[in-house]
This record gives structure tokens, C-alpha cells and sequence, in this order.
């Protein structure tokens, strides 16, 4: 949990100084008065290094992921559960004590 | 709905308290969540914490749902006396309590006063006219004294106020089994599929509804159901797919190559998914729903 943290805030803040490259990169490009086709190699690659970090990060950091497959051995329904609320109580389990002496002792 | 994960948590649970180590309070979450009726083992295990004062406090406010529990599990084990202490040591913590008030008509029905009991819920009802689970002990009640008819009256009365209620469907559908009223067993095995149409084993009774009814029609479509199954639990279910080798046999007795493919097919997935040979021999009692020889001998010597 906290290496995904910090991996994600390194993302972010890498992704940051990327576009503060770019920004900077642009104004020097009105000084010499040449058009802007797009950032320099060097920003392009910070940004995918961010773009991994941040992906990396997100998928970690919340925690596992779920089943979705239905026929995953957690998804896969294999007895319904007993209709608690209409249980009757004269069956004849009765006849069968389980334990002699069970009882509360307060 | 007990999947298999929690199936299989539940039985290691059960045997690791059963010889000796500890976990009893994880096993009696376990089976209060999947609402497992195993109340031998409940009562025993939840016996021993609530007899151990140290325990017991040591749950804190969870106490009294085992209390609940227990006092339950001892009504279907017969141990009166024990739900009798359980209900009045609850009494003793909440006064005026209606959930205490249905353990208590419980404990009645329990001990076989069914006019007490059925008075008992009458009373609890005129506070409350919309309680479901006091209604649904009335619809117990009746057919507990083997009164089957009141207790569809009662369930259909019920199901007109609440046709949401998926457990009432079941145990109408169930009722009707029983009685051999396959029709109206139908019907109600098609409003659970309706209203939960991705849990298989509903598909799977509606199938083997329409196959006891049998008819052609019944059985095609008792065939599709079957399938569903299968493609819902992911061809893990040996009874879909025993269910597929019946119709198809019941369905063209004569035919030899037709239905052979899906047969063989089906029989070596139920051979590969269990081990018990003993099922695969049975296989040749087929015969008795297609008069042909051949195609039983072809089953039997489906790829291995």
C-alpha cells in the first residue's frame, strides 16, 4: 500500500514536470519564433515513465481484485442456502439425542 | 447463495474445530452468513463459548446473535430446556422485544403447542400487520401439523402481499414437488428463474420439473434448461449433465448417430469431472428409457 502510494505520487509529479518542460520548451520557441510541433523526445519519454507509474500505482493501490468469471470456484453457486424461516422442528432428528448434559450454566 | 470457496471454507472450519484446534466463533459466523442448518455442531460449539464467561465477554455485543443462534439450533436439536435459558437470558437483556417474542412463539412450536404458538403470532402480527418472517411461521406451522393444504393457502395468501420474496417461491415450489402438482411447480420455478435467472441450480430443478412432466415439448425444453445449467456453472454440474444423457435418450430412442456426439460428449465431461466409476456403470440402466441396444452400448464406450 505504501510503495503503490509513493509510486503513484512519483507518477504525478514526474507527469507535472513533464508539462512544466513543455511550457518551458514553448516560451523559448516564441523567443526564437518557431512554430510548436510538439514537445521534445525527452518530455515525450517522461511522460510515458509517468504514464507507467501512475498506471502501475492505480491498479495496487485499491486493494484486489474481484472474480467476474460465473464458473470461478468463487462466483460458482453450488447449494442454495436452507429456507431458515420456514423450518419446521417435529422431524425426526428428534428421536436422536445428541448430547447428554447440555446446558447453560448461568 | 453458498459458493464453492465458502463451501469448502466452511467443512475446513468444521473439521479443524471438530478435532480440537480453535475457530469456533469463526465457524458459527460462517454458518449464521451462509445459513448452513448444521445445529449439532452450532449448538455444541456455541454451548462451549457462551458456557466460558471469558469468552463470552470477550465478543462483546455479538453475544446475544449467538444467543439467537443457539436458541434456534437447540429447537431443531430438541434440547427445549437449553433454548428455554438461551430465550430468557435474551428476555433479561431486551424487555419488550419483538424478535424475542418470535423466539418465544418458536420455542412453542418447538414443544408442539400449536394453538399457543398460532396465538402467540397473532398477537406479535396485530402490532406489526406487515412482518414477514411471522407470516411465514404461520405457513410453518400449518405444515408442521401435516395440514399441506393450509399451508399453500397461507403461502399463496402471503405471496399476493410479497412477490418479491424468492424464499417463499422456493418452498411453494418445493410444496408442490411433494404433493406431485408439477404444473404449478412449474410456474413457480419460472418466477425465481425470472427474478434470478443467473443462479443455475433454479434453472436446473425447473428442468428436471418439465422432465418429470414429460411430453415432448416438456422435454425439449427441459433440454435447454439442462444446457443453461451447464453454461452457467461452467460444465461443473454432474446433475445437468446426467440430466442432457436422459433427455436426449427419452427424447429419439431409435436414433443412433443424431444424438451420439452431444451424448458421448456429455458422458465423458461427467466421467472427467467425477471420480465415481460406479455412476459411468449405471449407465447402461438407460436402456430402460430407449428400447435400443446399440445406442446404450455406444454410451458406454464413449472416448475415455
Amino acid at each position: 500500500m505504501g510503495l503503490g502510494f509513493t509510486v503513484g505520487v512519483i507518477g504525478v509529479l514526474i507527469l507535472g514536470h513533464a508539462a512544466y518542460s513543455t511550457i518551458q520548451y514553448r516560451s523559448l520557441l516564441k523567443i526564437t519564433e518557431e512554430e510548436f510541433s510538439g514537445p521534445p523526445m525527452e518530455v515525450v519519454l517522461e511522460l510515458l515513465v509517468g504514464l507507467l507509474f501512475c498506471m502501475w500505482a492505480a491498479l495496487t493501490v485499491p486493494g484486489k481484485f474481484l472474480s467476474v468469471h460465473p464458473h470461478s470456484d468463487e462466483n460458482r453457486v453450488v447449494s442454495l442456502p436452507e429456507n431458515v424461516d420456514f423450518m419446521i422442528f417435529n422431524h425426526r432428528g428428534r428421536a436422536f439425542s445428541s448430547e447428554v448434559g447440555l446446558k447453560l450454566k448461568h | 447463495m453458498v459458493t464453492k470457496t465458502e463451501e469448502s471454507q466452511l467443512n475446513k472450519l468444521e473439521n479443524q474445530v471438530d478435532n480440537g484446534g480453535g475457530g469456533a466463533w469463526e465457524y458459527l459466523c460462517l454458518a449464521r452468513k451462509l445459513k448452513v442448518r448444521r445445529s449439532d455442531k452450532v449448538l455444541k460449539y456455541g454451548l462451549s463459548i457462551l458456557n466460558d464467561s471469558r469468552k463470552r465477554s470477550s465478543l462483546g455485543p455479538d453475544e446475544w446473535t449467538l444467543y439467537e443462534q443457539v436458541a434456534v439450533a437447540a429447537m431443531d436439536c430438541h434440547a427445549l430446556d437449553v433454548a428455554k435459558d438461551c430465550i430468557s437470558a435474551l428476555q433479561k437483556k431486551f424487555p419488550e422485544s419483538k424478535r424475542v417474542g418470535r423466539l418465544e412463539a418458536m420455542l412453542l412450536e418447538a414443544k408442539g403447542s400449536w394453538e399457543d404458538a398460532e396465538a402467540a403470532y397473532s398477537s406479535l402480527l396485530e402490532d406489526n400487520p406487515f412482518d414477514q418472517v411471522i407470516h411465514k411461521r404461520r405457513v410453518a406451522i400449518a405444515k408442521a401439523q401435516g395440514n399441506i393444504s393450509a399451508a399453500i393457502e397461507w403461502l399463496n395468501k402471503y405471496l399476493e402481499i410479497f412477490m418479491a420474496d424468492h424464499d417463499a417461491w422456493r418452498e411453494l415450489a418445493e410444496i408442490y414437488v411433494s404433493l406431485q402438482m408439477y404444473k404449478q411447480a412449474a410456474f413457480c420455478y419460472e418466477e425465481l428463474i425470472l427474478s434470478q435467472p443467473t443462479v443455475p441450480l433454479y434453472h436446473l430443478a425447473y428442468a428436471d420439473v418439465l422432465y418429470t412432466l414429460g411430453g415432448l415439448e416438456n422435454l425439449q425444453t427441459a433440454k435447454k434448461y439442462y444446457s443453461s445449467t451447464i453454461d452457467l456453472s461452467g460444465g461443473k454440474n454432474n446433475r445437468a449433465l446426467f440430466g442432457i444423457c436422459l433427455v436426449s435418450c427419452a427424447n429419439k430412442p431409435n436414433s443412433g448417430s443424431l444424438h451420439l456426439g452431444k451424448k458421448s460428449h456429455c458422458t465423458h465431461v461427467f466421467k472427467k469431472n467425477s471420480q465415481n466409476t460406479h455412476v459411468m456403470k449405471k449407465i447402461p440402466n438407460l436402456r430402460m428409457f430407449g428400447p435400443s441396444p446399440r445406442l446404450t452400448k455406444a454410451v458406454i464406450e464413449s472416448p475415455r
